[in-house]
């Protein structure tokens, strides 16, 4: 996925573009499709989870996409999301959509300290500040009872009147998922383009070389990271609206983190759609093994094996290696194309053998 | 607060630093020689704690006999999960692709174990599990002490290891500069094998004295891994010294404090404690310039 546009010979650029257009409108379709060809309430709220899934992990990718810096918290801020949102519905008694956007702006702010902490230094105390975040809230949301409710868990009241059954439950809250995700789709893809975006990126392939070119890193960094924060806290407060309860044990778990990175990663963190095409399957996949295999340990295998082989064999995901095989029908770009570190270096070497 | 009482946790405190310093020594190492922050390491410490356990029901004999089998079986694993698995990946994402997969075999060995051994909670009955003897006026037991004799003795050997021998000076210099360790004629890639086979055997070992004295569960590592790593970013990443300061008085804190603030509470410390290090000392409190830039 380039977003350098490359003028390319006119007939396969305007088939590509066409290509794009049509697959983006039949994917529109079939998301606003879906709700009326689910058969059962079931896959309709299999579908809900999914949506939820893929809004997670594309906030998520908007630090791990950006600046290749991986957390491993984000259930952290999904987590505090949701709670924010029930708890100032519950104590305080606003409006729940005006809480789900409070609570997002409320993890945003405590984002700011935990970003200047965690992204002074490089990468290894990034990753070990962003599991230690969750492993301290699980903490103090189990112990500190009387405020959140504690181990017992926290009933969140519905937005929608009692007189709204299941299945219209199920169907609202999808479309809402799914336009937040557009939202968040629409965010990504204008910094992707933007001067903002190079920065990023240019911190993710050398963030020396980026910082001495002028490139204000830091402040990148943490202004990306609270954006990725605040987002994941708007999709766990609308989890926590569909879903009605909060356990800490399950909205602060290092798990729920990890499957924001393995759907990005298995979709791929540099594309726009990564983290939805990783959503979409490893979201299935895991609600396949639940109906299977019930509560065993048995996903938490799956789930290990799955991750190792993505980063061993396709770090990259699904969407470039598909990306590729296209291109090997195309005829080679020549201009400016964006290149990674690594691929630049494998250039660098072929020619060093050929020279 | 008695006298007796604080003394009490003090000793304690250091019995647990022990443990806490040793397992802390094994990530430093990981994270020296290779950059990689092993997610898997407490994974580890809980298998080798099960091993233990299941040796004991197994044959009867006294736990402390499994290291004859755990501690080589580590050190080999160690050294091929280095050159099998970590070597594989790309240097130039080695640091956050490495999470990602010691990550996942944290999640490969909870997983199995759940599997193999249910989630049951699981303790070694031994013959002299219950014995204690007063030291002035404090009640300590007898496995606890044994616990921390085997972390200490395991320290000082690895201490000894690496500052006297040809292969310790091999491992430091890879620790320092791989390039320029690389120049002087070592072979970096072996020594950071042999290295990753040490850290597993501190979980090896660490695992062993755990298992003598702790109820043991799968799930337990998430309890070890947030503490241990609070230490390592604490001491100064990739300073062993430092970690093991760091591990003895974040040990000795926590064992104090949790007579005011109760068990649950006295962990956050670890968390303020590595919130407070980034903010004031991003490099940790013994880390040179190599913790820096990490």
């Amino acid at each position: 996925m380039h977003s350098v546009s490359d003028p390319r010979p006119g007939r396969g650029r305007t088939a590509v573009r066409t290509a794009r257009v049509v697959g983006l409108v039949a994917l529109v379709a079939l998301v606003a499709a879906f709700p009326s060809l689910a058969p059962d309430s079931f896959i309709l709220s299999v579908g809900v989870v999914i949506a939820s899934y893929a809004v997670l992990a594309t906030s998520w990718n908007f630090v791990g996409g950006f600046t290749g810096y991986i957390s491993l918290g984000h259930a952290a801020y999904s987590g505090l999301g949701g709670y924010a949102t029930a708890l100032l519905i519950l104590r305080a008694d606003v409006n729940p959509w005006l809480a789900l956007a409070l609570g997002g702006l409320i993890v945003a702010a405590l984002a700011v300290p935990i970003g200047i902490a965690s992204l002074r230094v490089r990468g290894a105390s990034f990753v070990i500040v962003s599991i230690a975040l969750v492993l301290i809230l699980l903490l103090v949301f189990q112990s500190w009872g009387s405020f959140t409710g504690g181990s017992n868990g926290l009933r969140v009241p519905r937005p929608f009147g009692d007189d709204v059954l299941r299945p219209e439950q199920h169907e609202r809250f999808f479309y809402l998922h799914a336009a937040l995700l557009a939202v968040l789709l629409l965010c990504w893809w204008a910094i992707d383009r933007s001067r903002f975006g190079m920065g990023l990126k240019a911190i993710r392939e050398d963030e020396d070389k980026a910082q001495s070119l002028g490139v204000p890193t830091f402040a990148y960094k943490l202004v990306v990271f609270v954006v990725s924060a605040f987002f994941t806290a708007i999709g766990g407060g609308m989890y926590a609206l569909w879903f009605g309860y909060l356990d800490p044990i399950f909205q602060f778990s290092i798990l729920v983190g990890s499957y924001m990175v393995l759907m990005s990663l298995l979709g791929g963190i540099r594309s726009l759609f990564g983290p939805l095409l990783g959503a979409v399957i490893v979201g299935y996949a895991m609600e396949f093994f639940k109906a299977q295999y019930g509560d065993t340990q048995a996903h938490l295998i799956a789930m290990g094996a799955l991750l190792a082989l993505v980063v061993l064999f396709m770090p990259d995901g699904i969407i470039p290696a598909l990306g590729n095989l296209v291109n090997r029908f195309r005829p080679k770009a020549a201009s400016i194309r964006e290149l990674t570190a690594e691929e630049l270096t494998v250039q660098r070497e072929q020619q060093e053998v050929r020279g | 607060m008695t006298a007796s009482l604080t003394l009490q946790s003090l000793v304690l405190g250091v019995l647990l630093g022990g443990l806490y310093a040793l397992l802390a020594a094994g990530l430093t190492l990981y994270f020296g020689v290779m950059r990689v922050v092993m997610i898997a390491h407490s994974a580890l410490l809980i298998l080798a704690a099960y091993i233990a356990w299941f040796f004991e029901r197994q044959t009867g004999l006294d736990p402390l006999l499994s290291l004859v089998i755990t501690v080589p079986l580590f050190f080999v694993a160690g050294v091929v999960m280095q050159r099998l698995l970590i070597a594989r990946l790309r240097p130039a994402t080695l640091t956050m692709m490495s999470v990602l997969l010691t990550f996942s075999i944290a999640l490969l060995i909870e997983g199995l174990l759940g599997f193999v051994f249910t989630g049951t909670h699981r303790r070694i009955q031994l013959p002299y599990s219950g014995t204690h003897f007063e030291f002035f006026g404090a009640s300590i037991a007898v496995v606890k002490l044994i616990a921390f004799g085997l972390a200490a003795a395991s320290l000082a050997a690895l201490y000894v290891l690496l500052k006297t021998t040809r292969f310790g000076q091999a491992l430091r210099a890879t620790i320092q500069h791989p390039d320029a360790a690389r120049l002087v004629g070592i072979n970096t890639d072996r020594v950071a094998g042999y290295g990753f086979g040490l850290g597993l055997a501190t979980a090896a070992i660490g695992g062993t004295a755990l298992s003598l004295d702790s109820t043991i569960y799968p799930s337990l590592h998430w309890h070890w891994i947030g503490p241990l790593m609070a230490i390592i970013v604490v001491g100064g990443l990739g300073s062993i010294p430092g970690a093991a300061i760091a591990a003895m008085a974040l040990g000795l804190s926590q064992s104090l404090l949790q007579i005011p603030l109760g068990t649950t509470w006295a962990q956050t410390l670890f968390y303020v404690a590595l919130f407070a290090t980034l903010m004031l000392r991003p490099q940790g409190f013994f880390g040179g310039r190599l913790a820096q830039r990490f």
